[in-house]
């Protein structure tokens, strides 16, 4: 057992680094590319019930520090995903865990989804998305606490797999959403999905993106990200996933301290592929550099003591 | 016709443009010389052996600094292999459109970026007939590469390249050198070339194939062409894109019959009948 491997949800994970639900595609894509099965794992693109289209063109878009996308959930639906890309990850993954992303616009989709995966093979658990900005309704479970206690514990009742919920950063208390997750059943959380954002093209006084208003994902946003994971490992005792503008180990070392035990890369694997295993490598040798025991002793380790009045040289 | 869309009669059957291609890589890659060749436009050349070697005229690559680099451009960018030497040299033609572009136009000598290639789909001649390619502003990169590719393969290829000034055109001399071949110029100012726009310099009369790559309202009229003619028209499209690879799905271009086709692994080079047009 190495140093960044844990255990969680009830197996052992090789590495606390994942590959964000979006940016993976379902795995192949990246199977020549980098060492897929050595990485902590993936977490596919969104599943629904039935297959979506998706929005038009454009779908993103560079900004400062990052992009905005707006791709709208496009995905093969239940029925082709199980066909065509759960045994491709069944065949290719035996180390790297696999979460499958989740979405619906019901409860009873979401539960569908859930129900139609549960005795197929080649994945660990679920990764609830409540929090796509692009479709109507996507961030409808994530924004309402209520609705979304209702959406955990049905799925907690069609499963025994772990469930993780990947939450909206767009609410004013996200400790309160954590708190629900948790009561509801879930066994993690996942911080956090995109912000929404919008570009405007000043020649054509059109927004770039196809569909108005998108995600802003990327370096840009992990100071939010980070905080926000602090705040929802503050409020329950769940394992999470850190999530938001991660390219270095130093970033994920930041969601690490704030108290994530995972963490997925996203956007950065546009920029490099490679970048998910140099995370990894450097998580490594920070632990090997401060002779910590393992990973698991630095989750949510990070010193907010605020004295009132400090002399020069305080640390 | 305005508000219509056309899909030429064909169906989306998937063609034979996506054969044989290699495994993309991933590596750095030092330049070897960046040259400004028109207005706001250089020829930047990379030393990529690898990538060179596997490449086929069409596909391209993305270009990229790494995840150190949060400046413009953080996101890849996608370029056309615009011609490769026997030493695995990569040629891309550069326009500033933006800060992106503008830093890969300011590149030096011994400066590194982090290539991804070969990516996308490739054109492909029609044995027996000459390939007629028709390209517009920088939509010039493919066919620097395809067309001295194909006449080695024995396939005739005629080369029509439009720009809206003459300050923008690509010097003559050196699309000659590279290609191989003669190529005929169209500018709409009239300062280089003959003026007018480049689809008016097509000439059918051989039974040719078209290709064509530039700017969509030169691409509609190519295809009004071909679909008025009955002649086989392949494209390279252009899309904001992100990964390069099919997993983000961001590049889409509207499909025949409905729904959206990736740019990056089912294109950049579409049949045009493949792709839904509003003609």
């Amino acid at each position: 057992m190495g140093a960044v491997s844990q255990r969680l949800f009830g197996v052992e994970w090789q590495g606390p680094v994942l590959l964000a639900s979006g940016t993976c595609g379902y795995g192949e894509e990246y199977s020549d590319l980098i060492p897929l099965d050595d990485l902590g794992g993936l977490v596919t693109k969104a599943v629904s019930v039935e297959p979506r289209e998706g929005n038009p063109p454009h779908r993103i878009s560079e900004t400062p520090g990052g992009m905005l996308n707006s791709i709208g959930l496009e995905n093969v639906g239940l029925e082709a995903f199980v066909r065509e890309k759960l045994p491709w990850l069944e065949e290719n993954l035996d180390r790297a865990r696999v979460l499958v992303n989740v979405v619906g616009n019901s409860v009873d989709e979401y539960a569908a989804v859930v129900a139609g995966l549960d005795d197929e093979d080649g994945f660990l658990g679920y990764e609830i998305n409540v929090s796509c900005p692009n479709v109507e309704g996507g961030t409808m479970f994530g924004t309402d606490r209520e609705a979304l206690g209702r959406l955990v514990e049905r799925l907690r009742g069609e499963t025994d797999r772990p469930i993780v919920v990947k939450l909206t950063p767009n609410v004013p208390d996200i400790g309160a959403y954590a708190r629900v997750c948790e009561e509801a059943g879930a066994d993690g959380l996942s911080t956090i999905n995109t912000f929404p954002g919008m570009l405007i093209d000043v020649d054509k006084r059109r927004p770039v993106i196809g569909n108005v208003n998108g995600g802003v994902s990327g370096p840009a946003i992990l100071p939010m990200g980070v905080y926000l994971t602090w705040q929802a490992a503050t409020a329950t005792d769940l394992p999470i996933i850190g999530i938001g503008g991660i390219r270095s180990a130093e970033d994920a070392l930041q969601y690490v301290l704030a108290g994530a035990s995972l963490v997925q890369i996203g956007t950065a694997l546009f920029v490099d592929p490679e970048s998910a295993v140099g995370v990894t490598e450097g998580i490594e040798k920070y632990i090997e550099e401060r002779d910590v025991g393992d990973l698991s002793e630095l989750v949510g380790t990070v010193d907010v003591e605020r004295p009132a009045r400090v002399g020069l040289g305080y640390e | 016709m305005t508000a219509t869309t056309a899909t030429g009669g064909g169906s989306a059957e998937p063609i034979p443009l996506r054969e044989n291609r290699a495994t993309p890589r991933r590596h750095w890659a030092p330049v070897v010389r960046n040259r400004e060749v028109a207005e706001a436009t250089w020829w930047l050349e990379v030393d990529a052996p690898e990538i060179a070697a596997a490449s086929r005229p069409g596909q391209f690559l993305m270009i990229g600094f790494g995840v150190e680099n949060t400046g413009a451009p953080f996101i890849p960018r996608p370029f056309s292999v615009g011609w490769r030497s026997p030493e695995g040299v990569i040629g891309l033609l550069v326009r500033a459109f933006g800060a992106g572009t503008r830093r890969l136009g300011a590149l030096d000598p011994g400066d590194d970026v982090l290539l991804l290639g070969p990516l996308g789909s490739a054109f492909r001649p029609e044995p027996g007939r000459p390939s007629l390619c028709v390209a517009g502003g920088v939509g010039l990169a493919p066919f620097l590469f395809l067309a001295p590719e194909f006449r080695d393969r024995g396939h005739e290829v005629r080369l029509l390249y439009g720009e809206r000034t003459g300050a923008r055109v690509f010097d003559p001399d050196l699309i000659r050198e590279l290609t191989r071949g003669d190529v005929e110029i169209w500018t709409e100012d009239g300062e280089a070339g003959s003026r007018g726009l480049v689809v008016e310099g097509i000439d059918l009369s051989d039974d040719p194939i078209l290709m064509g790559c530039g700017p969509t309202p030169m691409l509609q009229a190519l295809a009004r062409t071909a679909f008025e003619e009955e002649i086989p028209l392949q494209v390279s499209v252009e899309e904001h894109m992100g990964c390069g690879i099919g997993t983000c799905q961001g590049c889409v271009v509207p499909a025949a019959g409905g729904g959206w086709m990736k740019a990056c692994t089912r294109g950049p080079v579409f049949e045009a009948r493949e792709l839904q047009w509003e003609l």
